[in-house]
Formats: structure tokens, sequence, C-alpha cells
């Protein structure tokens, strides 16, 4: 009954919306007044904030907030924030009390900022501080403080906003009802960010520090400028960059947590420390964990940010909605394609107007029936569509093993030869691209772009099924269980799993396309399309915090968890496993010699033959 | 030569000169009466003419195209839309003659590929397309309202058939501009090139132009209609080139595929049908034209032009190479191709200036013509070269010698230079294009080589950021220095123009951003060679492995400036694929191969004192 409800309100709430107002800027000034505050925390420093407050008095308003270390602006209590360009105006349709706050120590904040601050399970006097604290601190400011608020405050923000949202939901203050944390940043050495199984993603790494890591020893307006690139194609840059001491020199020595990054290569104290999910403990408020399943930058830290509440804190109201988004698209006015692969709808419309807006009316506004979002809110790709489940992982989903053999062929019978194996050359010198073409900065649609580039490398290894004769659904996290030997003493795999499109396909309305042109559609037939990639540097396999070189020659078990995917393989398509040993520059190259990479010199990088053995595997969560 | 057909009629729809939008016969049934004959050649076969003479009367001369693409629309009453090469020549006051050639189309008699001319015909029985177009023009002179004079051109396969026109030509052949034409087919045309079978190309002509004909001569039957949005993936897929015979694809043992691939060196078969070995004692004038970016017969172009240099002292010969692709000079514009931008319609120049004075002079004493010896457009400096001689004097050839780590430079490497080394791997050759495609991409030529500088099976050698410009105009040599596991192995030499970090180029249309070109690997030249053939085209070799050796070989002339700031580089390679079939790596009848026998092979390529590889450029002085 309640499914068959949730389907109506997906229909009927479109409509109710397109009937109201527009909320253009000539509405938000004329229905807000803004104000910029400093809140006193409980050590005595002071955060700036910027509260856009409705004129209405009718009835008592309930605060979102969203804090950020991106900075609050526009500064200046006659500049509004252009909240008519998102789906924020929604919100100010409804008179919520905006709050935007720059976190401690960035923009015009006092303080010391730091990175990903580790949560202070012990805190005891008023100097011990961290973002629970401070949201705390806010909280209580702001419903003592603001005219006609209603005491019921809600947190989200996407990326590093959505860190702040986590630590938020461990503030325990309690007019916080509701947190949604949206693609949160949770672990930068696992899996968000920065490395993913402590591989480094330099790219990301170096374009971010070299601008958002500089030191603000003052509250300022002003923001700070990046790395001046003259090279505009990443992989030259990065290539000729060399070592991480060459990418170290040009970033100088002010960015501390530049660093700090470089004197802790392994997931030790201090990696785990700034974990988020070390604060995920008793959590009060109702939580809405939000993700994209092409997220580039915090896909891991959407999935296991969840899984930890569940597993931490089970008595928590805590949701999962995972749709098939780059960074922050459910969040934007399109959410119908990523590159070349179309979805059929606008998922982005559908999650804000029937699960975002109605999450934080009923708990915020007690508005409206609970919407009774169920457990996991996924969209499927594949079949595009979305689906509602009681559990995530389904309860129907069976991991079961994929092998690849020797023949290139995948099957789901072991057996064979335990000693047939394929192999391939990795030349630092010449890493597999993540994606093809030439670009400057990282590409959001690499997470679905066409492998065929990489398929014809002769440094990538490509298994793949027969067309399917039904279709088939994966619904979970993989696992990649190979078992490999090297010829030196370290290495990367870099795990694919692509969808092999029909060779006939093409999208409906589409002519099959014979080629690629300017301005044209992509030739879809045969299209290779990456569902889930992951990176494990292979010193990790035993222990991320003691890291265990290779014996050349010797075989080895490598296994590592790729983020989960939710996506239906259609009859007549075919499913395909890409392995390779780089995947550049999005991730450093290995040297593959067991050294200190962080450190690594230019004759450090050697060639390595790797081989992967035919009892090599991928565990994958099937559907039945 | 072929798939000109289809990109022709793209190029012709937009057509400027009229003031309709749509294409329409209108003006030319108002000005020209169509007649169609059958025109008996000396030993009795009858070949299909189309005539089109202007209802004013008159005397004009003949402008001709003999072509085995179809002298189509067939029927008194079905007139073509335009006439001529340019519309220029079609207002001009000229008799337009379309016939099939031999063999094809409503012709009688049996078509042969590159028809070998005969030098010493004995009997009527003795044929050749230079007594076919010799019979053809006695034919027209007793029957049309003609001013004695005979013109002749085309493109491509219609240009192979001018230039057969001209040994042993008819006296009243005053005028030929032969266009693109094929003039080699083992050497550098179409087919082979240096004995590498150009897979891509031949299988998807070939597929269409030699099926069954149809029984009023008015179409052909396709063997086979291949649909493919990815031919990388079809052409290896399909495995070893004994498999395109099999039921789905070339079933007929005497077609000119078979006979294609049956050829596999350079024998008496490819030897006879070398058209340049004729060209002397050549009388008619000559205005050779082709495109540096044509993928199909940029050596037939140049090539026929040196060899009526070389055979023909005193001819009256003249070059013209622009950049353009297969054909691309007939169509009503041509401003840009690739990140090239033109700044004008090259077009309306070479229309106006060139070939129609080239005709209107030698045809009808109208105007003059004084067009030097070779018009070439220079790429990178983008304007257009007048030269006394082609090569130009000034052009000196100067080593550019492979250095170890990646260099390039004119001074030898050191004694310990070594080598560079890659793996070939036939299960993964390299693409000759980053672009999914159905079809040949036909960017190629100027396309950005970075997608094959990032693969382990490419080597790369680079000087060093110009201090000046640097002009390079004539033929290119590549010297390598070559060592190998396997006994065959194709190398691919590609000259590279790299832009400058940071460089963009002006956006072309308003609201569009400037086009980033900072590291670009422009492609400028590239040429593959067959290894085998090193000593011989005729008597193929095997290396033996591990013993370095020699592989010399040219690359098709090149006109274009490196700016300063620029880098030159060089690329090497062993595939190109799906453009050249896989070289197996093993020494053997190719088509006779199966699976098993293509293996990988490690390749060195050096670069020390004593073994020093180097590529030969054609440097101009200052």
């Amino acid at each position: 009954m309640r499914r068959s409800l949730f389907y109506l309100l997906f229909f009927l709430l479109p409509l109710v919306l397109v009937a109201q107002h527009e909320q253009d800027s000539a509405w938000i000034r004329e229905h807000y007044t803004k104000k910029e505050l400093y809140i006193p925390m409980r050590d005595g420093v002071k955060l700036f904030t910027a509260v856009y407050l409705p004129k209405d008095a009718s009835e008592k308003h309930p605060i979102l907030m969203n804090r950020t270390p991106y900075s609050c602006s526009p500064y200046g209590e006659d500049q509004f924030r252009a909240f008519w360009m998102n789906h924020w105006k929604y919100y100010l349709r409804e008179n919520y009390i905006i709050v935007i706050q720059d976190v401690r120590g960035r923009w015009m904040s006092e303080g010391q900022f730091e990175d990903v601050r580790p949560f202070n399970k012990n805190k005891k006097g008023n100097t011990d501080i961290d973002e629970a604290s401070d949201t705390y601190d806010a909280i209580d400011w702001l419903v003592n403080n603001l005219p006609n608020n209603n005491a019921h405050v809600g947190v989200f923000g996407i990326s590093y906003p959505g860190f702040y949202s986590t630590m938020a939901a461990a503030s325990g203050h309690p007019a916080l009802k509701a947190v949604s944390p949206q693609a949160p940043v949770t672990d930068w050495f696992m899996g968000d960010d920065f490395h993913h199984n402590g591989a480094f993603f330099q790219m990301d790494g170096f374009s971010f520090y070299s601008g958002f890591g500089k030191p603000r020893p003052q509250p300022t307006k002003i923001g700070p400028k990046g790395f001046d690139f003259k090279v505009r194609d990443n992989y030259k840059f990065y290539l000729e960059a060399g070592t991480l001491q060459q990418l170290a020199d040009y970033m100088g020595d002010s960015i501390k947590f530049w660093k700090e990054l470089y004197a802790h290569p392994n997931y030790d104290e201090w990696w785990q420390a700034r974990n988020a999910r070390v604060a995920m403990y008793d959590v009060k408020p109702a939580m809405l964990v939000v993700g994209g399943l092409f997220d580039a930058e915090d896909c891991y830290g959407a999935w296991n940010l969840y899984k930890a509440i569940e597993k931490q804190s089970p008595a928590t109201n805590n949701k999962i909605v995972m749709g098939p988004w780059y960074h922050g698209q459910w969040a934007s006015r399109d959410g119908s394609r990523l590159g070349n692969v179309r979805f059929g709808r606008n998922t982005a419309f559908d999650y804000q107007n029937n699960i975002e807006i109605p999450f934080f009316n009923y708990y915020l506004k007690g508005k409206g029936d609970d919407p009774a979002l169920p457990e996991a809110t996924i969209f499927f790709t594949g079949e595009n569509s979305w689906k509602q489940l009681p559990q995530w992982p389904p309860q129907n989903m069976t991991p079961t093993a994929l092998y690849l053999q020797a023949n290139g062929n995948l099957s789901w019978n072991a057996g064979g030869s335990s000693n047939a194996y394929r192999e391939y050359i990795s030349d630092p010198a010449h890493p597999v691209p993540y994606t093809e073409d030439v670009h400057f900065g990282r590409t959001r649609e690499y997470m679905t772009d066409d492998q065929r580039f990489a398929h014809r490398r002769p440094d990538v290894l490509t298994y793949v099924t027969a067309p399917l004769d039904e279709d088939l659904t994966l619904a979970g996290p993989l696992t990649a269980d190979l078992r490999v030997s090297i010829s030196t003493t370290d290495a990367d795999f870099v795990v694919k799993l692509i969808d092999v499109f029909p060779d006939n396909f093409s999208y409906p309305g589409d002519a099959p396309q014979a080629g690629r042109t300017a301005g044209g559609s992509y030739p879809m037939g045969g299209y290779e399309q990456l569902v889930r990639g992951e990176i494990m540097r292979g010193r990790f396999r035993q222990s991320f915090e003691k890291p265990v070189a290779f014996k050349p020659g010797k075989t080895e078990t490598v296994k590592f968890e790729l983020p989960d995917v939710a996506h239906t393989f259609r009859k007549g398509h075919r499913l395909m496993i890409q392995v390779q040993s780089s995947w550049f520059p999005l991730a450093d190259r290995n040297p593959q010699q067991f050294v200190n990479i962080y450190t690594a010199k230019p004759e450090d990088f050697k060639l390595s033959t790797i081989r992967i053995f035919e009892a090599s595997s991928i565990v994958l969560p099937v559907v039945k | 030569m072929r798939i000109f057909i289809a990109r022709l009629i793209l190029l012709f729809l937009p057509f400027a000169g009229f003031a309709q939008s749509a294409p329409d016969t209108g003006w030319v049934r108002q000005n020209f009466t169509k007649s169609e004959v059958f025109i008996t050649m000396r030993d009795g076969i009858k070949l299909f003419t189309v005539i089109y003479t202007p209802r004013e009367s008159g005397k004009y001369p003949i402008l001709m195209q003999r072509s085995p693409y179809s002298s189509r629309p067939y029927g008194a009453d079905q007139y073509r839309q335009r006439l001529g090469p340019n519309t220029q020549l079609m207002k001009a006051g000229y008799i337009f003659v379309y016939q099939d050639v031999r063999g094809r189309y409503k012709s009688e008699g049996s078509f042969r590929e590159m028809t070998p001319f005969i030098a010493n015909k004995k009997s009527n029985k003795d044929v050749d397309e230079s007594s076919d177009t010799y019979d053809t023009i006695e034919w027209l002179l007793a029957n049309t309202p003609n001013n004695g004079r005979v013109g002749q051109y085309g493109i491509s396969f219609p240009g192979f058939y001018s230039t057969a026109s001209l040994p042993a030509a008819h006296p009243a052949l005053k005028a030929v501009s032969p266009q693109a034409p094929m003039s080699d087919e083992f050497i550098g045309d179409d087919c082979y090139h240096n004995g590498a079978f150009f897979l891509l190309d031949n299988f998807s002509f070939y597929s269409g132009f030699d099926g069954p004909k149809a029984a009023n001569g008015e179409s052909y039957t396709p063997f086979f209609r291949a649909r493919y949005s990815d031919a990388y993936q079809y052409f290896l897929k399909m495995g070893p080139l004994k498999n395109v015979n099999n039921e789905a694809f070339f079933r007929d043992s005497n077609s000119i595929w078979r006979q294609t691939v049956k050829n596999d060196t350079y024998n008496e078969f490819w030897q006879s049908r070398n058209i340049r070995q004729h060209l002397s004692n050549i009388k008619p004038a000559v205005l050779l034209v082709g495109g540096w970016f044509d993928a199909e017969d940029l050596f037939g172009a140049l090539k026929t032009y040196a060899a009526i240099e070389k055979l023909s002292p005193g001819n009256n010969s003249r070059l013209v190479m622009g950049p353009w692709t297969h054909g691309a000079w007939s169509a009503p514009s041509w401003t840009s191709f690739g990140t090239y931008q033109f700044g004008t319609n090259l077009n309306q120049y070479y229309q106006d200036e060139i070939e129609t004075p080239f005709f209107n002079y030698y045809l009808k004493d109208q105007g003059s013509f004084q067009l030097s010896e070779a018009t070439v457009y220079e790429t990178g400096s983008n304007q257009w070269k007048q030269y006394s001689t082609w090569p130009p004097a000034g052009s000196t050839p100067t080593p550019y010698y492979l250095q170890p780590a990646g260099g390039l430079g004119t001074g030898k490497p050191a004694a310990n230079g070594g080598f560079s080394s890659y793996i070939s791997d036939p299960a993964k050759p390299v693409p000759y294009t980053a672009v999914t495609s159905g079809g040949r991409n036909n960017e190629y030529m100027v396309e950005d080589q970075r997608f094959a500088a990032r693969r382990p099976d490419v080597l790369v050698f680079e000087t060093d950021t110009l201090s000046s410009d640097l002009t390079l105009t004539g033929e290119i040599v590549a010297n390598l220095l070559v060592s190998m596991t396997g006994t065959d192995a194709d190398f691919i030499v590609k000259l590279i123009d790299v832009w400058p970090d940071p460089s963009s180029l002006p956006a072309t249309q308003q609201g569009q951003r400037p086009t980033q070109m900072g590291g670009y690997q422009q492609m400028v030249r590239a040429e593959v060679f067959r290894g085998k053939f090193r000593n011989s085209f005729s008597k193929p070799e095997p290396f033996v492995p591990n013993k370095i050796e020699k592989v010399n070989f040219k690359l098709n002339e090149v006109a274009h400036t490196f700016k300063k700031g620029h880098r030159v580089m060089i690329q090497v390679q062993s595939s190109w694929f799906p453009l050249v079939d896989r070289n197996p790596n093993k020494f053997g009848t190719i088509a006779n191969m199966d699976e098993k026998d293509f293996q990988k092979n490690t390749i060195k390529l050096y670069h020390d004192s004593r073994n020093s590889s180097y590529i030969s450029l054609p440097v101009m002085n200052q």
C-alpha cells in the first residue's frame, strides 16, 4: 500500500510544483532578509555565519544549515546567494531559515582550520573542540537567537560539506532532527578523493590542494589562487612531473595538509583518526545519505557512511539514496545522462521533489505524511529504473564468483588449470590512460566512458562473456579476488566492470551512428561502458597499515573491494572485466618497487611483468 | 579512389553557384542537349558514351571524363545536374563527354583493374586505355560540332584514365588533368603502400565495386553490405586475411579482391600496371592536381608528375598540391580541415585561377596560362608557394638522428646510444585513429597523435623547442636500423608537428571557445613499409632474428612549416590498424596464414654512433 502511494507521489508532485510561483531573485529579496553574524564557539572562537530569514511571521520556521570550507559567499548583507538557480529555491518557497556557515579557520571565520578534523569522542573542557562541537554550539546559538524559529534544525551538504554534515549528526544537539550527508567526504585513504586503497589520486589532490590548501592566517573574503598550469593536457603534465617529489616542489612549502599526507603513506593512526565513521555512534537525527553511482570523488563515502551507521548505530533512522550521478548531479537540473550514457528520465528532478524535500519537510516542519522512504532508494542503470528496497544490499543478493579464464573468457565455474595465466607488461613510461582524448581537468564522464581505447592496448587484459541470454542484475559491492605474480616488488591492480553494448545498439530516436561526428552522437554499437572501476595498491594486500613487498615471481592473492553497483546487464549485452596496472593520471604511477612512493626518484620506476592466473575471480553481487 | 563518389555527392549538395536551394537539372537541360551513343573501338568492342552538346550552335572544344564509376544518369531525357570539373568551365562553352570505360556499366568488353599499357601494339586486338581514348577521340572529332581540340580530366580512378590517355595520345588531345590519379597500386596508391595491404579501404571498396552487373548494365550488386560501427573491432575479430574468403565475405575467387590479395609482391602483374613507366614523349599539356591529406592517391599525384618530368624532357606539365582530402578541390568551398584554418576559400582560387584558365587556354586559346611549374600550399605557414622545379631547389636533405631517451636532432648519437625497443603484439595492434568509427576517419592524416604516444608499442622521438621556423619541402626518407625476434615486421614512420604549451587557435564560430592546442601532436606525413621488401619489392626476404638490418623507405613529399616554438616529432610503430592489415611478424604469404602464425615481436630500433637510425628531412634553406 505504501509503495503504491509512493509511486503516486512520483507522478503527482511534479504537477503540484509546476503550478507554483517561480522563486526568482526578485521573489527571494522580497520575501527574505539576510544577516551576517559571528557565532561564538565554546572556546571563544567566532564563526562567520550568513543567515537568510523569511520575512513571514505567521508561523515559526525551521532552520536548514550548510557548513562549508568553500565560503558562505557572497559577503555583504545586501548580496544574496543565487538560490533561484538551484533546488534550494524550493526551501525558500517553504520559508525555511537558511544558514550557511564558514567552518572554523576558513574564509571569514576565526580560528585554525584543520582538514577533516578528527572527531574527538572524549571532549572535556571548553578547549576541546571539533566539528561536532562547533555544530552543537552553532545550533544552540541559532535556536536561541533567531526570530521565529521552530527549534527544528536540519543540516545538509555535498562533498566536503557532506563531511561537516556527518560531524553535525554527531553533535548530539536535541534540536537537530534531520541530517543529509551527500557524497560525504569520509575516508581519504581508503576510498574518497585523494586515495583509493592507498593509491594516491594525484590529479585530484594536486589541483585541489594547490589552491584550497594555502594558509589563511586571518579571516578574509578573498580566496586563494590555484596552480598556474601551462600544460593543458593532464596526462602529459603528470607524466612529465614524474615523481611525487616533483609535485611537492611545485606545491611549495606552505601547504600543511600536503606535507602531512606525504608523511603518512600508510593507513596509520593519523589516517584512522580522520575516518569520519568513527563519529557515527548513537546517532540521533534521521539520516538521509545520498550519493552518486558515478561520483568520481566520494562514491565510497556515500555507501560506506551509510553502512557504518547501519552497523554502529542500528537504532538510527538511517536511509540511503543512490542515483546514476556524477558528484553533486542530484542537486543539478539534469539527471538524465552522463557522458554518452543515458538514463531515460530526469533523475535529479525525481530525487529533489520526491525524496529530499519531503524528507526535510517532514522532520523539520512536521508537514505532510511521513514520506516513509524505504531503507534504500536506488536507481538501477542498464534497466534505468528506480527501486525501493527494504535493505541494502537486497536480501536476494548472492555473492557469486566469475572466473577469469586464460583464454579471455569469463566463467561462472571455477576449474581449469590454476597454473594457466595471462600476462602483460606494465611500463611506467606509458601508463594506461584513465580515459581517452586529451583533457585538462579530470573529467566527470570517465566513470561511464567507452573502454574500447583501453581494450586495444597491450597492457590491458580483457575478459568477456558471451552475449547474455537473459538480464543479469547486480546490487551491492564487488570483490576482486586475484591470483597474481609480478616480476618486481610492488604493483597496482585496476579492475574494471564493463557493460558491452550489442553491436547494433543505438538509443531510441538516434540513427545508428557510423562514426563519431562533430556535434553528433557517439557510436554506441559495441560501446564498452565502465560500470565500476577500482584500484588496489598491491603492497597493502595484507594490511593497509603495514604494507608488504611482493616476492618477484611468487604467486600471491590480491583481494579488494570495489564500491557497490546497481546495474542490470540486459539480455544481448556482454559482461566484461578489464585488468591493468595503471590508471593515469587519475592515480599516481606505482614505481613497481617496494619503496616509499612519496620519496621515490625517477630511476626507481621500473617495468613489471604481471601475470593473472586462472583461479582469479571477481565476486559479483548477483540478484536472482 | 573509391569512397570518392559518395563523398563527392556530399560535397556538391550545398551547391553555391546557383540560386536554387536544391540540386536541379534545369540549367543543364536548358543549355545542353544530351545524346547517348556506343562508340566502336578498334577491336570491335563498343563503349557507352554520353555527350552533352551546347544548344547554341558553334564549334566547341571537347572536355571528357572516362570512368569506371558510371556515366549516369542513363536515359536520353535524364540529365546530370552539373557538367565538367567546375562551374566556370560548365558555362564557358564546351562539349562535355562522359564514357563508361571498357568492361564497366553499359560498355562492352572485359574490365581489368589498372589496364596495362601496351607499348608495341601489333594488331587491332592490342587494346588498352590509351587506344580506347584514341579511338573515342577519333569518333568524337567526326561526330560533334567541335573545334578540333579535346581535353580530359578525372579524379582518382578517372584520374588514372586521364594519365592512361597520355602515352601515344591522339594529336587532338591538347590538355589533360589527372587529379589524385591512381598510378601504382602496389607501391603507393590505394591497395598497397610499400607492400603493406590497405585492409580497410580494399575491403569496403571491393565489397561494392566488383559485384555482379545488372542485365541492363546500369548497376552492380555489391558482394555484401557490411555494417559496423567499430572498424577496429570488426577487422580484429575477422582474424587472418584468409577468413575474408569465407561464406560471409568474398566468395568469388575471380573477384578483384582475391586478385589483389593474391598478388602480394611487386610481380609482373603489378609491374605491368605501373603506368608511370610509360610516360615518355608526352605531348599534351598536363595539370597534375593532388591533396596533401589525400588518404588514397597522394602518391599517384606526386609520382605521376615526377615520372613525366623524368621520362619526357621538354614536357609541358605542372603540379598543384593543396591542403585537400581526396578530390576536395572540386567542391564549392574549402576553408578548413582538422585544426587548420585557411582563412579563405582555396577552391575558389584553384578553380577560377588554375583549373579554368588551364583548359580555356589550351583548348580555346582563351586568356593566358602562366602557372609556375609547381604551385604548392605550405601548411603551417598557410600560404601558397610557387616553385620552378619540384621538389624545389633550395631544399637540402638533412638527416635527423634518433637519439636515446626519445631525442631527435641533427647531431649523431653517442657511441653508447644503444637502442629503443617495443613489443608489437598482433592481438593488440596500434590503432590508426583514436576515433571509433565504421568508416575510414578522413581526418586521420592530421589527427592528434597523443593517443598513440601514450602506448607502450609506439616509440617517440622529439627535438627541442625550435628557436626559429623550420620549413620542410620535398621528400622524406626513413633510414632505420632495426633488429627483431620475429622474421618480418611492418614499420610505420610518422612525422608530427608538436604545438607548444600553452597555445590555442581562435574560435571559428561566434560563441565558441578557442581550440586548445597545447601539446597537440599534429600528424604531417606518415607511411608504412612491409619490412620483408627492404631489399626488393619483387623478392621479399625474411629478417634473421636479432640481426641488425637496414630498412629504408620514402614517405610522400611535404610542404610544411614547423613554427618557432613547436617541436618536430617522429613516431615509429609496427601496426596501423585497421588501415593496414596486421603483419604476423613471421615471413611468408600472409594470405595463407592462420591465427596461430600471428606472434608477438620484440623490435629494437638502434641509435648509437655505428647504427644511427635517422629520418632525412627536406629542409628549405632560409
